[in-house]
């Protein structure tokens, strides 16, 4: 298990899906770059990346809105004021929310550093927090950056982060968690969806456990953590059939010394990024790693990406793409930027992954969740908005559709050479594998019944991505 | 290629040679596999075609719905001891007999009980009873033991047991994520929230005209397509048992059969009666329309949320109550209008009821036993089961006294005249509702 994947099998192809699963993918170049430097090497340098910070200046929501003086000026207002501040707050606050989905998104598109955000989206639906409940967007861009340095480094420090982000305590009731009264919430999602999984702990170590958790506060001025002792109830606590005067980062050190918890998150990593279950004796040696390295992110999917099982053909180009790979990878591939912030967010509520307001705590839930008939025609009709520029009859775009340029097809659909050669070069650009006979003929046939002119090879991007094979990755 | 695809692509190369320009024709699919498909008639189970079998409705209220104050037993006092800010008095409550009244919103229910169209399943659950949103829904979809599971819902089982060579529209949801309840061996049922955006739109391209035939081809004749050529695209073997490349295209063909259909109806049907604005109301508007068009579907899916009431309950409960009443009130006035209300079966249920006690933030926690809802003109009015009691309780919890697949049972059996015993897995005793 975990053997290294022969260097005769690290194919085009195979770099491909690495780029595609480790990242967002991207063009031919950069795939035959990756390819050029060999198996081992490419995966460093995708974990590796490269510091870019600077080039992606923060969004408005990494400013608090400053609710104190809002709120205290509210007081001496009439209630039709109050009303009209109300409001004003509000759209302060989904506006900065649609800013910040497309700050995030713009970061996939561009990063020099896309293992990094693609392991954010991970970690995202893991502790998956929304916006609904947190109403504050400043909280869920702290929180995205939190996990976006821890997201390929040490899961015990990224779960003790979290157990004091405000968007999390905010999300979780764990803010109103009284030392008389404590709230259950956050402590049995901990274990149910963050750590063990159902089945591995009572009731009675969540009720121990969410006593641990308790003087956990966001200060209202700074709107950071804040520990407040008079609010913790230091008693002694049974947990996991240990006793004594356990804190909350005592408890997550007993829940991380549990072997099920190393067991439960390799297994969502792997599903997450081969897109299948791993066999038991898979799963045994990811989750030995995963200990081993003191649940090091970055460590384990090395691992992974060098491994054999993960170039298998059970694996390659047989998982569904989210809509966020799908939308980020489609606009690589075609080497355009991305659809406006607008755009962008009514494409990914339609689709049914809108990024920082996840359906529940459990997060997405992925795989072949995301096609029905309903979102498999949607994205076929997306596909033509983000080729044509038109989006008529598209939904969640308001009234004021959101107009885009048609894309140059030049760049990459040239109209030099055959009818053949075109196709088999745009079809690696889309799919990254041969095209399936039977389509090439179809496709090679439509460019010599239209003509090569510019119009036609647009439509005919629109039609290659209206299949079946373009929802895979 | 699997035999779904297989039997699918026969479907529409049938329907092709069959009408001269089939794929305009949307009545097409008003006919089903076993009227153009000899091998696939051979295998018909029976009683999925056409305009006027049995039709069942299930509307899932998500988060938990409050059962008890639901279905109010006005007169104990063990009620109002456990609900002391949240109890509804008798004088509010809506009487059905001398202990039991509805809910205050509920008056078109109310109105349907008085008339013999609705009958209430009281202490509805099952033995060990999960506390998780996640998963008690599954145990409800899959209809399975608290403590197994399994990859195929209930409704997905009874697609694979009777529905066999049936038009992918057999089954409705509608929304965008097909419920888990649809999961089947042999994958059926269409979701769609929006039917204006429930077909391929060609009007993009530069000559929609050609690229809407494109595109269609692309599906047609794809009995060309062989195993090898797939397979080539993917990299992989045929044994390796991964069909997410099939599961996608079955989907999308399924989308294309069911769109022209849906389209026309949806264009050219209007309700005789007035909805509310809610997205509840909407979507059984368009249940109805489809009903009233004449779509070959068996169950229809439609959704509510917003019933995880742990703080702030009495308003916002009330809200969903209101909506739940109104949507149900005009879509069961517009099936009589349509005269199609002795057709259909619209059953209610949620993943759990809630904490009998209220707790300190005016709410209520996750529980378990509720009651539910069926309605419709073949249903046998009245109150079935026993009313719980709030004092013998499990954990501060309703101990249920029917379990969840005796409804489906009946339903199955009575309604929609399926096999139960194989699709639940276990024989589950009926109940006379219906």
């Amino acid at each position: 298990m975990l053997d290294e994947l022969p260097s005769d099998d690290w194919t085009p192809e195979a770099a491909a899906h690495l780029l595609n699963r480790a990242g967002f993918g991207g063009t031919p170049g950069e795939i035959a770059a990756l390819h050029k430097v060999g198996r081992s090497r490419a995966v460093d340098f995708l974990l590796a990346g490269d510091e870019d910070a600077d080039l992606f200046p923060p969004p408005a929501a990494s400013e608090p809105v400053n609710l104190v003086e809002m709120l205290s000026k509210s007081k001496e207002l009439t209630e039709e004021e109050r009303q009209m501040k109300k409001k004003e707050m509000q759209r302060i606050f989904r506006d900065q929310t649609i800013e910040l989905r497309a700050w995030w998104l713009d970061r996939m598109r561009w990063t020099s550093h896309p293992a990094r955000e693609k392991a954010l989206l991970f970690w995202h639906g893991h502790w998956a927090t929304s916006i609904e409940k947190v109403k504050e967007p400043f909280f869920m861009w702290q929180q995205n950056e939190t996990l976006r340095t821890l997201s390929l480094g040490s899961f015990r420090r990224m779960a003790s982060e979290i157990s004091k982000d405000p968007a999390m305590m905010r999300y979780l009731d764990l803010q109103q968690s009284k030392r008389d009264k404590p709230n259950e919430n956050f402590a049995r999602e901990l274990m149910e969806l963050f750590t063990l999984g159902e089945g591995h702990y009572s009731e009675q170590d969540i009720a121990e456990s969410a006593r641990a958790f308790t003087g956990y506060r966001v200060k209202q001025s700074t709107r950071q953590f804040e520990f407040q002792p008079r609010q913790h109830d230091s008693g002694q606590k049974t947990f996991f059939g240990k006793t004594g005067n356990f804190t909350g980062d005592d408890v997550l050190d007993l829940i991380l010394a549990h072997p099920e918890t190393a067991r439960f998150l390799a297994r969502k990593l792997w599903v997450f990024y081969a897109g299948s279950e791993p066999s038991p004796e898979l799963l045994n040696a990811l989750a030995d790693e995963y200990r081993s390295t003191d649940y090091d992110t970055g460590r384990l999917l090395k691992r992974a990406f060098n491994c054999r099982e993960f170039y298998s053909p059970t694996v390659v180009r047989r998982q569904v793409k989210g809509p966020i790979q799908w939308l980020v990878g489609t606009c690589k591939v075609l080497e355009i930027p991305l659809p406006s912030a607008i755009a962008c967010n009514g494409i990914l509520q339609q689709l049914g992954q809108i990024p920082f307001a996840p359906p529940n705590v459990k997060g997405w839930d992925g795989g072949r969740a995301w096609i029905s008939s309903a979102t498999l025609l949607l994205r076929y009709n997306i596909a033509g908005y983000i080729i044509s520029g038109k989006a008529q009859g598209l939904p969640g775009f308001g009234g004021n559709t959101p107009s885009r340029s048609t894309i140059s097809v030049e760049k990459v659909f040239s109209a030099e050479g055959s009818a053949e050669a075109l196709c088999a070069s745009v079809g690696w650009r889309l799919f990254q594998s041969p095209l399936p006979p039977d389509l090439e003929r179809k496709f090679v046939a439509y460019l010599s019944t239209h003509g090569m002119g510019s119009a036609a090879r647009r439509d005919l991007l629109h039609l290659m991505m209206s299949t079946p094979e373009f929802q895979l990755t | 290629m699997s035999k779904t695809l297989h039997t699918r692509r026969k479907f529409l190369r049938t329907s092709l040679l069959g009408g001269a320009v089939a794929w305009t024709v949307p009545i097409f699919l008003e006919r089903t596999f076993s009227a153009l498909d000899a091998m696939a008639a051979d295998s018909l189970v029976g009683g999925v075609s056409g305009k006027d079998g049995p039709i069942l409705v299930i509307l899932q209220l998500a988060g938990g719905n409050d059962g008890l104050n639901t279905l109010i037993p006005y007169t104990d006092d063990a009620y109002y001891r456990a609900r002391p800010r949240l109890g509804i008095q008798g004088t509010q409550v809506l009487k059905i007999n001398d202990h039991l009244g509805l809910h205050p919103k509920l008056t078109s229910l109310r109105g349907l009980y008085d008339e013999g169209r609705m009958g209430i399943v009281q202490g509805v659950g099952y033995p060990n009873p999960n506390r998780s949103h996640f998963r008690s829904t599954e145990i409800w979809q899959t209809a399975v033991d608290s403590n197994k599971t399994s990859t195929t819902g209930w409704l997905g089982r009874y697609f694979d047991s009777c529905c066999e060579g049936a038009d992918p529209a057999v089954g409705v949801n509608i929304g965008s994520q097909s419920p888990q309840a649809f999961a089947a061996g042999e994958p059926k049922g269409i979701s769609f929230a929006r039917p204006e955006q429930f077909r391929f739109n060609s009007s993009q391209s530069s000559d929609p005209a050609a690229a809407d035939e494109f595109f269609r081809s692309m599906n047609e004749t794809s009995d060309d397509r062989n195993d090898g050529g797939s397979i080539g695209m993917l990299k992989g073997s045929v044994d390796s048992g991964g069909d997410t490349l099939d599961f996608l295209r079955r989907t999308g063909l399924d989308a294309q059969m069911s769109s022209d259909k849906v389209l026309e109806i949806t264009r050219k049907s209007k309700s005789p009666v007035p909805y509310p604005n809610s997205n509840l109301a909407s979507s059984f508007n368009l249940v109805a329309r489809l009903i009233g068009g004449g779509m070959p579907t068996r169950v229809y899916y439609v959704g509510q949320g917003g019933f995880d009431t742990h703080s702030g309950q009495a308003g916002s409960h009330d809200r969903l109550m209101g909506d739940l009443d109104a949507a149900v009130g005009a879509f069961t006035a517009d099936l009589k209008a349509q005269g199609n209300f002795d057709r259909v079966v619209l059953m209610t249920f949620s993943e759990f009821g809630r904490r009998v006690a209220e707790n300190a933030s005016g709410g209520t926690d996750h529980g378990a036993a509720a009651p539910l809802f069926v309605i419709g003109g073949g249903v046998h009015a009245g109150l079935f089961g026993q009313t719980p009691s709030l004092t013998n309780l499990n954990n501060g919890d309703i101990i249920h006294n029917i379990d969840f697949r005796s409804v489906y049972a009946t339903v199955l059996e009575n309604w929609l005249h399926a096999p139960s015993n194989e699709i639940l897995r276990g024989t589950f005793p009926k109940l006379p509702f219906v």
